[in-house]
């Protein structure tokens, strides 16, 4: 009995002496690895942490270390700039005023535009015309854009929903559903639509961009084009090419809703209804039913003559 | 007789003398205000802020005035744009070509709003580089100084004026702002839209500025509003607030009406309706069709 009393006496040290080893390594192994984890817990500041916004329209707050970029595919691309395009800046209806009276047919505008939505010299989104309407009347120069209807009847015409208006006024094309039927083109009283009858201008150098719908660009051949109110500008709260190309203060453009509108050359704010009252401003064909978002202040007191080279042209318009 | 006409004749020349040249200094002089004209720039006229005018020049300048000392200014234009390297603008004070790039006229536009200060200053320090007589005198304006500025704006809806109350925490004690040059703006979506004159702070630094609530606002009628003072001792300060001031704006969006241009869904009902009802009709038509010739073959059969 006392032999066996002494056994478990001798095992139960060697195991004491064992399990403290064992929990002696155990406790300093544990112990560092917490510790390690809290300076890991430290090191994670509240500013690694970034919001995320799921496929689903989820948002989400999560380690900026647990995310990956994933490359978005062309087409997301496509899908996105599509609906952004058809959905506009809410709470906008966006107004072009243009002085006639400013107007030295300078032509810059139309360089801009045709520069940043990659066109021919000969399709023009803007045009400044060379006017005389009637035999005694004074000759002047007429920059003519998309007027933007607010009862548009390219829209109504077309058969694919290609051409539409968004809520903020802007009449958009969508070349990625154009099937190039030209019934707008025969609708558009104002002849402000273009068709691209050949390659577009830069095909070979845009091919692999991906189409945004606000600019147009790429170009497509065989779809039309038109003037865009330069809709990817103001989203980014810039002024349009047009506009803001302009050495001689004939356009102002701005938000309906907010009463104002910004000269593109003096970059002077003015309130859009007192400067239609003061000048007269009135609209293209307003019998028409079409309602321009594009307003004109009349030639009066121009302070630059109509030149004798552009008579021929202007008497073209006035003869037929 | 001979002596009289001489007289007569000295007196007609001066008078014609001078006659001529109120007629050109009305054609050229630019009426700057005295105390515009010995306003001077804080920031130092080198090479380095010459270069940035420079390009600040050829965006803005280069297309009417042509490169300075090349003589290729647009001569289409009546007045003929100046070489601004030449005698005649190099005479004009620091101040005097300041007010200009401000004002403009005539064809010339105002770049206060394209341009800012410093930027407007740079470019003169562009034109300057042409000038290897000149001297810079540097404004007395510190700088670091603006930031002591306080700007309190609120709006008076009885009288309908905006007031705004300019002061400065100095070492020794908040002082106000007297005759400081103040511009009151209503922030648009693509500019500032100014509301009322510029005006000078009174002896309690305070500027007023009438007010008709006709401008558009938010939903709830806030106006982001935007104070701009500018004083010979704190320079130039800037400062925005909310106020609701503005007409309460919810303009419904121009695809909200049903319309025969609008999408499927927001068509005008009577299209709904009469497009529905033709093909309902149409295909109970094609259903009678077939169950005529059904019944045809039925009878056939018997």
């Amino acid at each position: 009995m006392s032999e066996q009393d002494e056994k478990p006496k001798k095992n139960s040290r060697r195991k004491f002496l064992q399990e403290l080893g064992i929990v002696g390594i155990g406790s300093v192994l544990g112990g560092s690895a917490i510790l390690a984890g809290i300076n890991y817990d430290k090191k994670k500041t509240a500013g690694q942490r970034v919001r995320v916004l799921t496929a689903e329209n989820e948002l989400l707050e999560i380690e900026k270390s647990d995310t990956t970029k994933v490359a978005k595919t062309t087409y997301e691309n496509l899908t996105y700039l599509q609906k952004q395009g058809r959905d506009g800046l809410a709470g906008k209806r966006f107004v072009m005023v243009i002085d006639l009276s400013k107007c030295r047919n300078a032509r810059k505008c139309m360089a801009a535009c045709q520069n940043a939505h990659h066109l021919r010299p000969e399709q023009h989104h803007i045009n400044v015309l060379k006017m005389e309407e009637t035999e005694n009347t004074p000759a002047f120069y007429m920059p003519k854009p998309c007027q933007h209807c607010d009862n548009p009847p390219c829209v109504a015409v077309c058969p694919v929903d290609a051409t539409f208006k968004r809520p903020d006024g802007i009449v958009l094309i969508d070349n990625e559903r154009c099937i190039g039927c030209r019934f707008c083109i025969a609708a558009c009283p104002y002849s402000a639509r273009v068709f691209n009858w050949s390659e577009p201008l830069n095909a070979q150098a845009d091919k692999d961009l991906t189409y945004n719908v606000e600019l147009n660009v790429p170009q497509r051949k065989g779809t039309i084009s038109k003037c865009l109110f330069s809709a990817d500008r103001l989203r980014e709260g810039k002024l349009p090419y047009c506009v803001g190309a302009c050495p001689n203060g004939v356009y102002y453009f701005g938000d309906e809703n907010e009463d104002a509108v910004t000269n593109g050359t003096t970059k002077e704010t003015v309130r859009f209804k007192k400067l239609l009252e003061d000048n007269g401003g009135y609209t293209l064909m307003p019998e028409l039913g079409t309602h321009p978002r594009v307003y004109y202040l009349p030639a009066k007191g121009k302070e630059y003559p109509f030149q004798d080279k552009d008579k021929p042209e202007a008497l073209e318009h006035l003869h037929g | 007789m001979l002596r009289k006409n001489i007289k007569l004749k000295v007196v007609f020349t001066v008078l014609l003398t001078a006659l001529f040249y109120l007629q050109s200094a009305a054609q050229q002089g630019w009426d700057v205000p005295a105390d515009k004209k010995v306003k001077n720039s804080y920031i130092k006229f080198d090479a380095a802020s010459a270069k940035e005018g420079e390009a600040i020049y050829t965006k803005n300048c280069l297309s009417c005035h042509g490169n300075p000392t090349k003589d290729n200014s647009m001569k289409s234009l009546k007045p003929v744009p100046p070489d601004l390297s030449g005698a005649k603008t190099q005479q004009l004070t620091d101040g005097e070509l300041f007010y200009i790039l401000n004002t403009g006229r005539g064809l010339m536009p105002s770049f206060s709003n394209v341009l800012s200060e410093s930027d407007r200053w740079k470019t003169i320090a562009y034109m300057r580089s042409f000038n290897s007589s000149y001297v810079q005198v540097l404004s007395k304006t510190d700088p670091t100084k603006s930031k002591l500025v306080k700007i309190n704006m609120d709006y008076d809806s009885l009288k309908s004026v905006v007031r705004v109350h300019v002061t400065a925490a100095e070492k020794n004690g908040v002082v106000v702002l007297k005759n400081a040059e103040v511009t009151l703006f209503a922030a648009r979506y693509f500019g500032r839209l100014q509301v009322d004159k510029t005006m000078r702070t009174d002896n309690n630094g305070m500027a007023t500025f009438g007010f008709n609530k006709t401008l558009p606002g938010d939903k709830q009628g806030y106006v982001n509003m935007i104070v701009k003072v500018n004083d010979d001792n704190y320079g130039e300060i800037e400062s925005q607030s909310k106020l609701k001031i503005g007409v309460p704006t919810d303009k419904p969006s121009l695809t909200e009406k049903r319309a025969i241009w609008n999408v499927l869904a927001k068509a005008p009902i009577w299209l709904i309706v009469l497009y529905t009802t033709g093909v309902l009709v149409f295909g109970a038509f094609l259903l009678f069709i077939l169950y005529s010739l059904f019944r045809i073959k039925k009878s056939g059969k018997n």
